[in-house]
């Protein structure tokens, strides 16, 4: 371990954003609060992202750990105790400079602080609760803060610290008990989950108070969230959205995070992942979250035991539409605002729109069009005045081809539609047999 | 076909909704065009309109009475939009919308309403996207300044933000196609002025804590990213080239 002891602010800024990367939280959403006269800042409920970064992330907060020095030795982690890397810690003041100044110049929406742990869990949430009081109290500074409850801190310390944050998080990591012991073993899934179920109580409590606790002050107004490693350990992806609806309705989260896995270590207990991180795992994991979040879709109607992982071609809510063409098509002019929200290629704000026009008429489908409506993918499940936008048969086989894209689709159609297929001069017919339809939408549908 | 022109601002725009819906000519024989744009049309009658106080404020009034201040609001945006053809597209939908009233604005299905809806929401997305990219930097006098580039004109959508959330700082938004700034004194409100500010990148503090907070910002920015994750498609979707060379990170 190499600790030098006089370390520039650049490079220690260098060091400790580098070691928080990995952690994905960065919104800033979640709290309306006006400016104040005498302090710097104010929050905006939708969130701001003041820049995006190389890999395509917003930069909302200034994302940084207090240190990367750390008791603990998890195995996917680049700060783990056994690592040699460059350590380095902030001072506090340091801390409150940087967010002052970076605040001041429009480069950033607040602080997002982390750390590792530094002595004991007890230290360093001490620590971060010194920098907080610091900043919100000395140098003034009313813009927004995210900040990690650490696993195994002092209640008393997590609820001083929830008054001065706006948004606290701990992370679970790894969606089972048996994952964490493997590749965490110092943390367990109860140490997580007792500073999660605090915040939520300390949130509950507050919305049922008639006078509030402090005046002014709230306990962490923009609600808590959680993170989960994506790929590092065996789970499917059922067993991540089974965990991840949980902590929604148990834990009353405001956000699970998924992370696709960096194997920064070289561990023999870690997965090689050849192909690089999971990037489109996460990517369908993020689009289920959002079906679960805002379009009133289970989990169990997403995945099942049976077929616990999402379909590589086609999104969450195509596959659901595709295994649900019973209900389909729906017409866009009656159905009520629930059932148009399931179509695919109709989102929230198409769905508010459809519901809040069609008072005044009668849509058809350029005016949906207008309305944000992605009629590629719509235009399977719906009607307008009875009438389909394509020739309208509602074929699980037909949909789907035409579903999984433009490129796809044409090899398909050679495979597996005579009706579909374009004349050849050299037709010679079927040499080898072709694929049984059946298979080719197994094969589509990733149940091989 | 009677062409009211009227100037490029709210009371331009309005004063000229006021003259062609007071013509009584019928709506279908009237249009409004901004001054010097465009070339001229066959067989129509050039009126120029003029300015008052008087008539902006009784459009103003009827619009906010029948049709409410929402759709105010909307045609406050529009009227900052670049496109060429906006005081008309105002006109015929204010033409819905004082007759439907507040309901307007969720009629998409009529085209009118559905130009104006559109050009608002580009309007206040671009308004949204510089309130995030906009970059501060101090100058010698102490005075953060900002220069943006915007292609409609929204530094004034963009003034409560800043003067709510650095009221104890004196800034400028400096909106270098237009030569048109927000100047905010500290603890004071803002006002809009028409000015030259060429030489303000030259006044930028070039030592000291600017210099400092800029290296470490861009050190920052570069050490945040994932590298296994590179992805500058995805990037250039959410934060569009036209933006950057306002930007310090991307300087």
């Amino acid at each position: 371990m190499l600790i030098q002891e006089q370390m520039g602010l650049k490079e220690k800024l260098e060091i400790l954003s580098d070691a928080a990367k990995y952690d994905v939280a960065c919104t800033s959403s979640g709290v309306d609060r006006k400016g104040k006269k005498g302090m710097l800042g104010n929050a905006v409920s939708a969130g701001l992202c003041h820049s995006f970064a190389a890999d395509g992330r917003c930069v909302s907060l200034l994302k940084i750990l207090f240190t990367n020095q750390c008791v603990y030795d998890c195995r996917y982690c680049v700060n783990r105790r056994s690592n040699d890397v460059k350590r380095a810690s902030f001072t506090p003041d340091e801390v409150c400079t940087l967010t002052m100044e970076f605040y001041r110049r429009n480069y950033i929406e607040g602080l997002f602080l982390s750390s590792g742990i530094l002595v004991s869990p007890d230290y360093t949430m001490d620590l971060i609760f010194q920098t907080l009081w610091k900043l919100r109290g000395e140098y003034r500074f009313n813009g927004y803060i995210h900040v990690k409850a650490i696993p195994g801190a002092d209640p008393a310390l997590i609820e001083q610290v929830g008054l001065l944050a706006d948004r606290m998080s701990v992370n679970l990591e790894l969606p089972t008990a048996e994952g964490l012991k493997n590749l965490a073993p110092s943390k367990s899934r109860t140490r997580i989950l007792a500073p999660m179920r605090q915040i939520q109580r300390g949130i509950r409590t507050q919305r049922t108070e008639i006078i509030p606790y402090e005046r002014g002050r709230r306990f962490v107004p923009a609600g808590q969230s959680t993170q989960m490693i994506v790929g590092a350990t065996p789970e499917n992806d059922y067993q991540m959205i089974k965990v991840a609806e949980a902590l929604y309705q148990n834990y009353d989260l405001k956000r699970v995070f998924y992370s696709a896995f960096v194997r920064v270590n070289d561990d023999s207990r870690l997965p090689v992942l050849p192909g690089g991180p999971p990037l489109l795992r996460e990517h369908r994991l993020y689009q289920a979250d959002w079906l679960m979040r805002f379009y009133g879709f289970r989990a169990d109607e997403l995945l099942t035991e049976g077929q616990p992982h999402f379909n590589v071609l086609l999104d969450p809510k195509c596959d659901w539409a595709l295994r649900h063409l019973d209900i389909f098509p729906v017409e866009v002019n009656r159905a009520d605002y629930q059932t148009i929200l399931r179509v695919p290629g109709i989102g929230v704000k198409s769905a508010k729109r459809i519901v809040a026009a069609r008072r005044s008429g009668v849509l058809d489908f350029p005016d949906l069009k207008k309305m944000g409506v992605v009629l590629k993918r719509a235009g399977y499940f719906i009607t307008c005045g009875g009438r389909m936008l394509s020739s309208g048969k509602v074929d699980q086989d037909y949909i789907t081809s035409q579903l999984v894209g433009e490129e796809r689709r044409k090899t398909w159609d050679i495979t597996n539609k005579d009706s579909y297929r374009q004349l050849s001069m050299f037709d010679d017919g079927w040499l080898s047999p072709p694929p049984e339809p059946q298979d080719v939408r197994m094969a589509v549908l990733g149940q091989m | 076909m009677t062409i009211f022109v009227c100037g490029d601002t709210l009371e331009g725009i309005l004063c000229g909704v006021y003259d062609a819906w007071m013509s009584r000519l019928g709506h279908a024989n009237v249009a409004l065009e901004l001054e010097d744009r465009g070339n001229l049309r066959m067989f129509s009658q050039y009126r120029q309109v003029e300015e008052t106080r008087e008539k902006t404020e009784k459009v103003i009034d009827a619009i906010r009475q029948k049709a409410g201040q929402e759709v105010y609001e909307m045609v406050f945006r529009v009227s900052l939009s670049r496109e060429e053809d906006k005081a008309d597209r105002i006109y015929r939908f204010l033409i819905y919308a004082l007759n439907l009233k507040k309901a307007v604005t969720d009629m998409l299905q009529i085209p009118a309403v559905y130009e104006v809806f559109r050009m608002n929401r580009n309007v206040g997305n671009e308004a949204h996207l510089l309130i995030e990219f906009a970059r501060f930097s101090r100058t010698r006098e102490g005075i953060l300044v900002c220069g943006v580039g915007p292609k409609n004109d929204v530094i004034i959508l963009m003034a409560p933000h800043f003067a709510d959330r650095l009221p104890g700082e004196n800034w400028i938004i400096y909106d270098e196609g237009r030569h048109k700034a927000i100047v905010h004194k500290a603890n004071q409100g803002w006002i809009i002025v028409h000015m030259d500010l060429g030489q303000w990148k030259e006044n930028r503090m070039d030592s000291g804590d600017q210099k400092e907070f800029e290296q470490l910002w861009k050190v920052f920015h570069q050490s945040i990213a994932i590298r296994e994750r590179t992805n500058y498609v995805c990037q250039r979707g959410h934060l569009p080239l036209r933006f950057r060379p306002y930007m310090t990170e991307f300087q």
